[in-house]
C-alpha cells in the first residue's frame, strides 16, 4: 500500500478556539490510483493533502508512506522525502519566475544533487511527456495559465515520485484547460502508473477521477470508487460506507 | 554550493534591477569611501611623518643616556662628548647618509626693549640644509652662509613677536650647562616659516660655532643626528647603531623619530579614530540598506520559499540563495566600487585642489589620495563581509518558514 492513514488529526488552535483541520482520517491508497479529495471549503482538503506532503505534522495518528512511518521522520528527513518520493502541483503554478520551463523542471532534480546534465534530459523529456517540448526555453511569464500549469505538473513528476499530489489543480484555469490537464493526469497515471490525489470541489473534475474520498468537516465521510484503477480501493475504517459509482 | 544555486542568485538580482542597483550603488559608495579615506589619511601620514623627520633632522639621533627622561633644563647640561668621534661611527653604515650634531638650548631672544622665550638649535648649515626643512622654510633672507659667523635665523612667529627681520641684530641669551649667563648678538640672516605654529612661534637656529661658544660647549652635542637613505629600515638602522656604539664602548642611547614624535602619533591616533568611526557608519548604512533589500527579496518571495521548501529543498540551501546573492551584491559591488576609486582617485589627483594646512600647520598642501593596495583588500572584505552579515538574518528567516504557511502568503 502506498499511503496509510490510521486516525490522522490536525486540529489548529486560535485563542481558545478549536478548529478541525482534519479529524480521524482513515484510508489507504495504494500504488498507481487516480484518487480525489473532494469537498466544499473548508472541509479539509488542504490540510490533509499537506500531512500527506509531509508538509505540515499532524497532532494524531499514524501515516505511513511507501512504507515509511512518517512520524520518525524529522525536518530534513521529511524533506528528502518530499524530493525523493513525492511530487507536488500547487493552485497557481508556483513556479520559480527567473527560471525557464527546463530549468523549473530540472530543479526538482538539481535539490536532489544529480548532475546537470542528467537533471536538464530529464527535464526535457518531462516537458515532452505533457506536450511542452517546444517551450522548454521559455520563462513562465512568457506561458499561458495552462502551460504554466504544465510545467508544474512536469516539475512533479520529473523525480518519477509514486506519489503526486495536487491541491486544486485547476482552481486557477478555465474549464478547458482544466480538463486538458486532468487528460494529463489520466495520461501519466495510465503510462508511468504514477498515484494522483488532488483535492477539487468541481464536479467535472471529480468526475474524472477513479476514487473519491469526499470530506466535510475534517472528516472522511465517504469513499467511492468511481472507475477503473490498478487496484481495489482499500476498505477505508474511518469512512462512511460508499459504493462503485460512475 | 553549486554553481546552478549562484545562477539563481545572480538571476534574482537582476530581476529586480532597480533595487539591486540602488543597494549595488551603497556598496560602490562606501568602498570608493574606504579607499578614498584610506588613501588620505595614508597620505597625510606619509607627509607628516617626513615633515616630522626633516624637522628632527634625520630618523635616528644618539643621545646621552642620561638625558633620557629628564626635563628640557635639566637634559640641557647633558652633553654628548665627541660628537665627531659618533658621526664617525654612525657612518659606518652604508644605509647613512650624514650625522650631524645639534645642540639644543633656550632662552630669550631680544631685539630692543623686546624680547620672547625661544627654543634654540645649534647646527651645522651644510649638513642641515641637506637634511631638515629649515632651508626649505625660508621665508625671507636666505639660510646661513659662513659655518663659523654668528648668524641666526629665527621663525617667523618668535620673528614677530621681537619685531625682527633679515640684517637686524639680536641678542641671543640662554644659561650654559654649568648656569652661567652668556648671550651673543648674532645677525639675522633669515626670517623661517615653519609648517607647526607652535614651534614657529618660538624656533631658532644657531650655527654650531656660534652656539657651542655660547654654551661653552665645544665638540659637544646635545644630540647626534642620522639621516637614513630613502628605504632604509628604521629599526634595523637602529639596532646597528646600537650594537657598533656598544662596540667602540661609547655610551650613547639611540632613539628612533618616532620615539620623539608625539605629535605625529597623536595625529595618527586621532585619524585612526575618525577612519575607524567613518567605517562603522559606513558599515552600518550599508547594513541597513542591504537588510531592508534582502528582507524585502524574503517578503516578495514568500511564495517562491514556499514551494522551494514544499518540494524537498534542504532549508540550507534556501539560506545559502540569500546569502548568495549577498555575497554577489558585496563582491560586485566592491568590483565596481574598486574601478570608481581609481578613477575618481586619478580625477582628485589631477585636480590638484589645495588643502587647509594640518593641525597645527601654517602650511596648507595640495590634495593627494594614495593608492593603498591593503585599503582595496581591506573595502573588499569589509563590503562583502557587511553584505554577508546583512544577509543572514533575512536568510535565516527564509530557510525557516513554514512551507504551508509560505504557499499560503499573500
Amino acid at each position: 500500500m502506498l499511503v496509510r492513514v490510521a486516525g490522522l488529526s490536525r486540529i489548529y488552535t486560535s485563542g481558545e478556539e478549536r478548529v478541525v483541520g482534519i479529524e480521524g482520517a482513515t484510508f489507504d491508497v495504494a500504488a498507481g490510483e487516480l484518487a480525489v479529495l473532494e469537498g466544499p471549503s473548508g472541509s479539509g482538503k488542504t490540510t490533509l493533502l499537506n500531512l500527506l506532503g509531509l508538509l505540515d505534522t499532524p497532532d494524531a495518528g499514524t501515516l505511513v508512506l511507501d512504507g515509511v512511518d512518517t512520524a520518525g521522520l524529522d525536518d530534513r528527513g521529511r524533506a528528502r522525502f518530499r524530493r525523493e518520493r513525492l511530487g507536488f502541483v500547487f493552485q497557481a503554478h508556483q513556479l520559480v519566475p527567473v527560471l525557464s520551463a527546463e530549468e523549473n523542471v530540472a530543479l526538482a532534480l538539481w535539490i536532489r544533487g544529480l548532475p546537470e546534465a542528467e537533471c536538464r534530459a530529464r527535464a526535457r523529456e518531462a516537458l515532452a511527456a505533457v506536450g511542452l517540448a517546444d517551450q522548454a526555453g521559455r520563462r513562465p511569464d512568457a506561458l499561458s495559465g495552462g502551460q504554466r500549469q504544465r510545467v508544474a505538473v512536469a516539475r512533479a513528476i520529473v523525480g518519477r515520485p509514486a506519489l503526486v499530489l495536487a491541491d486544486e489543480p485547476t482552481a486557477s484555469l478555465d474549464s478547458e484547460t482544466g480538463r486538458r490537464l486532468l487528460d494529463l493526469f489520466e495520461e501519466l497515471h495510465t503510462q508511468r502508473g504514477t498515484a494522483f490525489l488532488f483535492s477539487s470541489h468541481d464536479p467535472a473534475i471529480v468526475a474524472r477521477a477513479h476514487r473519491r474520498l469526499r470530506l466535510r468537516d475534517g472528516r472522511v465521510v465517504e469513499d467511492v470508487r468511481l472507475g477503473p484503477s490498478t487496484g481495489p480501493a482499500a476498505p477505508s475504517p474511518g469512512a462512511a460506507p460508499g459504493g462503485a459509482g460512475a | 554550493m553549486s554553481l546552478r544555486w549562484w545562477r539563481l542568485a545572480a538571476r534574482n538580482l537582476l530581476r529586480h534591477r532597480r533595487r539591486t542597483a540602488l543597494t549595488g550603488s551603497i556598496v560602490v559608495v562606501g568602498f570608493v569611501a574606504t579607499t578614498m579615506t584610506a588613501g588620505f589619511v595614508a597620505q597625510t601620514f606619509r607627509s607628516l611623518a617626513e615633515v616630522t623627520i626633516r624637522g628632527l633632522g634625520g630618523q635616528l639621533r644618539i643621545v646621552n643616556p642620561d638625558a633620557l627622561g629628564k626635563t628640557d633644563e635639566e637634559a640641557m647640561g647633558l652633553l654628548l662628548d665627541d660628537w665627531e668621534g659618533l658621526a664617525r661611527i654612525a657612518r659606518e653604515d652604508p644605509n647613512v647618509v650624514q650625522a650631524m650634531p645639534r645642540l639644543t638650548f633656550f632662552g630669550l631672544a631680544v631685539k630692543g626693549e623686546k624680547s620672547a622665550a625661544y627654543l634654540g638649535t645649534g647646527t651645522v648649515p651644510a649638513l642641515e640644509k641637506r637634511a631638515s626643512l629649515t632651508a626649505d622654510s625660508v621665508a625671507s633672507g636666505s639660510f646661513f652662509a659662513d659655518p663659523r659667523a654668528d648668524d641666526v635665523m629665527l621663525g617667523g612667529g618668535l620673528a614677530r613677536a621681537i619685531g625682527a627681520g633679515p640684517g637686524d641684530l639680536v641678542t641671543v641669551m640662554t644659561t650654559t650647562p654649568d648656569g652661567g649667563l652668556n648671550a651673543v648678538d648674532a645677525n639675522v640672516t633669515a626670517v623661517l616659516r615653519y609648517p607647526i605654529k607652535e614651534v614657529d612661534d618660538r624656533l631658532l637656529f644657531l650655527t654650531y660655532e656660534s652656539a657651542a661658544r655660547l654654551l661653552k660647549a665645544e665638540g659637544k652635542a646635545s644630540a647626534v643626528v642620522v639621516l637614513l637613505r630613502d628605504g632604509a629600515d628604521l629599526e634595523t638602522a637602529a639596532s646597528g647603531l646600537r650594537e657598533r656604539l656598544a662596540r667602540a664602548g661609547r655610551r650613547a642611547s639611540v632613539k628612533t623619530w618616532l620615539d620623539s614624535a608625539a605629535f605625529y602619533k597623536q595625529v595618527q591616533l586621532l585619524y585612526a579614530a575618525i577612519f575607524l568611526f567613518t567605517g562603522l557608519v559606513l558599515a552600518t548604512v550599508v547594513v541597513l540598506a542591504a537588510a531592508n533589500t534582502m528582507t524585502m527579496a524574503v517578503f516578495e518571495r514568500t511564495r517562491e520559499i514556499g514551494t522551494l521548501l514544499a518540494i524537498g529543498t534542504d532549508r540550507r540551501d534556501v539560506r545559502r540563495l540569500f546569502l548568495a546573492e549577498g555575497a554577489i551584491l558585496g563582491v560586485g559591488g566592491s568590483l565596481l566600487g574598486g574601478a570608481a576609486s581609481l578613477l575618481l582617485r586619478a580625477a582628485l589627483n589631477a585636480a590638484r585642489l589645495p588643502l587647509p594646512p594640518p593641525p597645527g600647520g601654517t602650511v596648507g598642501g595640495v590634495l593627494h589620495v594614495d593608492l593603498i593596495p591593503l585599503a582595496y583588500l581591506i573595502g573588499f572584505a569589509l563590503m562583502t563581509a557587511t553584505l554577508l552579515a546583512a544577509s543572514w538574518w533575512p536568510a535565516r528567516r527564509a530557510a525557516r518558514l513554514d512551507p504551508v504557511k509560505a504557499l499560503a502568503h499573500v
